[in-house]
């Protein structure tokens, strides 16, 4: 009963997971155990080399995959059993995504990229409406709501994003190098974006591959080869601190496991 | 409900996707329009040739018996009628008196002669011998002077009544009241013309090119051995009773050729139904095969709509994948290409609908009496929406399927 307690106190629960691709008849070990606790309003970089696993771990940690084997809890659920349909549901309601890309429906305004969410989990429309320009005006668009994304720049459209990955209210907002098509100023904007985020209480997870992108973040998970090379804590202000080994079990207590 | 997102909702994101597209929308609705189109064409033409034979043979009352040595409808079964004794006045006479009263029986007899007035002339004009009680069996009634009466029949008089085709050809403008006309080699003097019966169609007798005369007189004119063959029409008093006096025509007719049990009837009775049934059977075959050709348009059509769907999924291979990302189930990507597909069609079915009522006004106007009727209009709009959801079935299952992982990536 207590594991259960924790677990729904932590937003976020990997344990030793393990994700292998079969590609004919070789296998590609994308993740070869890897264990994290992410507790609620923690700011995370997860940083590597290409082909390191990132995006593997994002998927994983995004409900779009499940591991091939290990254990993953997202605010108590276990989501390495879940169905097709119920990981559809808990992307939904836990999960907001920020893409390099943006990935916005072009043919749609504003306002309907960030009401789509609302609209996949059934709510009504006038509390849709509500919800929506609210996350609109988070990201400071209210004067743009019945635009087009190609009648915007691109923060612009990051900015919708990020309207349409907070406006359910999420667990998790999980970033995937989410300046990486941006110019560094503006991708300093879309950061301090999201420190504004983390700041209201937001849990945010953001894989890059720039170190001044990492530096916005807490805590900094370095991959390699499937497996977590570091995990270290550190503030703003490049003063960092490196945990004594990068252990995952030092991570868990690190944690705060054992408040639970 | 959580977790499951409303009809109209993905109603408006299937319409949205069209109106982002209205070009090819409208490409794709072409072989849907031009099914529809053939569809309620096909159908509207075969009501209206329904109505044009109901209209052909209005004259021939829907409550009426006819006793003939012959059905009105013979395929291929000639041979068992062939040697059939000829039906003969002393035979109507004793079946209306046999009878009593119950029905109105009027014999009559017919045959064809070519008719002069002075120059004038027409050839194969239908002769009919009867008496006064036909406008009681039919429906028709005299336009200028009168019918035939009792001491017509009873005195033989040599008059006639003649059909309108017949008086504008004889007569153009002339009053032919009173006028001596030629049938055959046979005087009769014009005392009556029918009002307009509409023309013939599919085979019916055209009843505006045909001459009415006293039976008795027909008898004494025409009336050599292979023309005394008669055919009895009986009134019933009302529809409900044209059964019971079905058998019991059936009955009497028995008693007077004096028939065995073991045999068979030696005549027929035939009635407007017996006539409609033969029409709409030989219809029907058309009617299937017209739908079987317009059917295999709409199959074209939606096949045009299935390839456009599949292009449509896969160029929103990406927006699939982000759909999925924030929560699409399977079922909501379904719908929304579904309904995709059934919109699309169901526009094409309204244009074609558009269409086809504009070539119903031109067939209507030109060829028969034609209308589309509100169950014609249904079936348009529900073969455009089935078609529709049946071309994006597999499409719209393939874009559900898809993996977000793959779909995301998908440039
Ligand atoms: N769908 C897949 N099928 C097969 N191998 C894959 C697939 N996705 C990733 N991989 C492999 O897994 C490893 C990790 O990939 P990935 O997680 O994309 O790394 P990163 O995002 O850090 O570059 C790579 O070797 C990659 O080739
Ligand atoms: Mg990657």
């Amino acid at each position: 009963m207590n594991d259960l307690t924790a677990a729904k106190n932590k937003s976020l629960i990997l344990s030793d997971v393990v994700k292998t691709y079969v590609m004919g008849t070789e296998k590609v070990h994308a993740l070869r155990g890897v264990s994290i606790n992410i507790t609620r309003n923690e700011y995370v970089a997860i940083m590597g080399p290409s082909g390191s696993g990132k995006s593997t771990l994002m998927n994983v940690i995004g409900c779009l995959d499940v591991p091939t084997s290990g254990e993953y809890f997202l605010a108590g659920e276990p989501v390495a059993m879940m169905s097709e349909s119920q990981l559809a549901e808990t992307r939904n309601r836990m999960i907001g995504f920020v893409f390099q890309t943006f990935n916005l429906i072009p043919r749609a305004d504003v306002f309907h990229n960030v009401e789509m969410p609302l609209i996949y989990g059934g709510m009504s429309r006038p509390e849709r409406r509500a919800r929506t320009e609210h996350a609109i005006e988070r990201v400071g668009l209210t004067d743009r709501m019945h635009h087009k994304p190609n009648e915007l720049s691109g923060g612009q459209r990051q900015r919708v994003a990020i309207a349409r990955a907070l406006v359910y209210e999420p667990s998790l907002i999980l970033a995937d190098e989410p300046t990486g098509n941006l110019d560094s100023k503006t991708g300093d904007e879309i950061m301090a974006m999201f420190d504004e985020l983390h700041a209201a209480g937001q849990t945010i997870v953001v894989v890059t591959h720039e170190d001044y992108i990492a530096e916005h973040a807490l805590r900094t998970i370095r991959l390699k080869d499937g497996l977590i090379e570091q995990d270290e804590r550190h503030d703003k202000r490049r003063t960092q601190f490196t945990l004594p080994g990068a252990e995952p079990s030092e991570a868990h207590s690190a944690a705060g496991l054992e408040s639970a | 409900m959580r977790g499951l997102m409303s009809i109209t909702e993905s109603f408006r994101i299937a319409l949205s996707a069209i109106m982002a597209n209205k070009a090819r929308g409208a490409l794709t609705t072409l072989g849907i329009i031009i099914g529809i189109v053939a569809v309620i064409t096909t159908m509207t033409a075969f009501n209206g040739m329904q109505n044009a034979f109901r209209q052909g043979f209005s004259s021939v009352g829907s409550d009426v018996i006819y006793v003939s040595r012959m059905p009105w409808i013979i395929m291929n079964d000639f041979f068992l009628y062939r040697n059939r004794p000829n039906l003969e006045m002393a035979e109507a006479e004793k079946l209306e008196a046999n009878l009593q009263g119950k029905a109105i029986v009027n014999p009559s007899m017919d045959t064809q002669r070519d008719v002069k007035y002075e120059s004038k002339r027409i050839d194969g004009i239908r002769i009919v011998g009867t008496t006064e009680k036909q406008t009681v069996v039919s429906t028709a009634v005299p336009d200028i002077g009168r019918f035939l009466m009792a001491f017509d029949v009873s005195y033989k008089k040599k008059v006639a009544v003649i059909g309108k085709e017949v008086s504008d050809g004889l007569f153009d403008t002339i009053n032919p009241i009173n006028k001596e006309i030629w049938i055959g080699r046979n005087k009769f003097r014009v005392v009556g013309v029918m009002e307009k019966q509409g023309g013939s169609t599919f085979g019916g007798p055209n009843f505006d090119r045909q001459i009415y005369i006293p039976i008795s007189s027909y008898v004494k004119a025409f009336g050599g051995r292979r023309s005394t063959d008669v055919d009895i029409a009986i009134k019933a008093p009302s529809i409900e009773s044209m059964e019971a006096l079905e058998y019991q025509v059936i009955g009497e007719m028995r008693k007077v050729r004096k028939l065995r049990p073991s045999e068979d009837d030696n005549f027929s009775i035939n009635k407007l139904d017996t006539l409609m049934g033969g029409f709409n059977s030989v219809m029907g075959v058309v009617l299937g095969l017209g739908l079987l050709v317009t059917s295999v348009a709409l199959f074209v059509g939606g096949i045009g709509v299935m390839n456009v769907m599949f292009v449509s999924v896969t160029e929103r291979t990406r927006e699939i994948g982000i759909r999925k990302a924030i929560g699409a189930k399977r079922h909501s990507i379904l719908l929304q290409f579904l309904f995709e597909s059934a919109i699309i069609c169901l526009l094409g079915g309204l244009i074609g609908i558009l269409i086809a009522s504009l070539l119903t006004a031109v067939i209507n106007a030109v060829l028969m009496p034609a209308s589309i009727s509100v169950p014609i209009l249904i079936v348009a709009v529900v073969v455009s929406v089935v078609v529709g959801v049946f071309a994006g079935l597999v499409p719209a299952w393939k874009g559900a399927r898809l993996d977000p992982i793959e779909a995301l990536r998908y440039e």
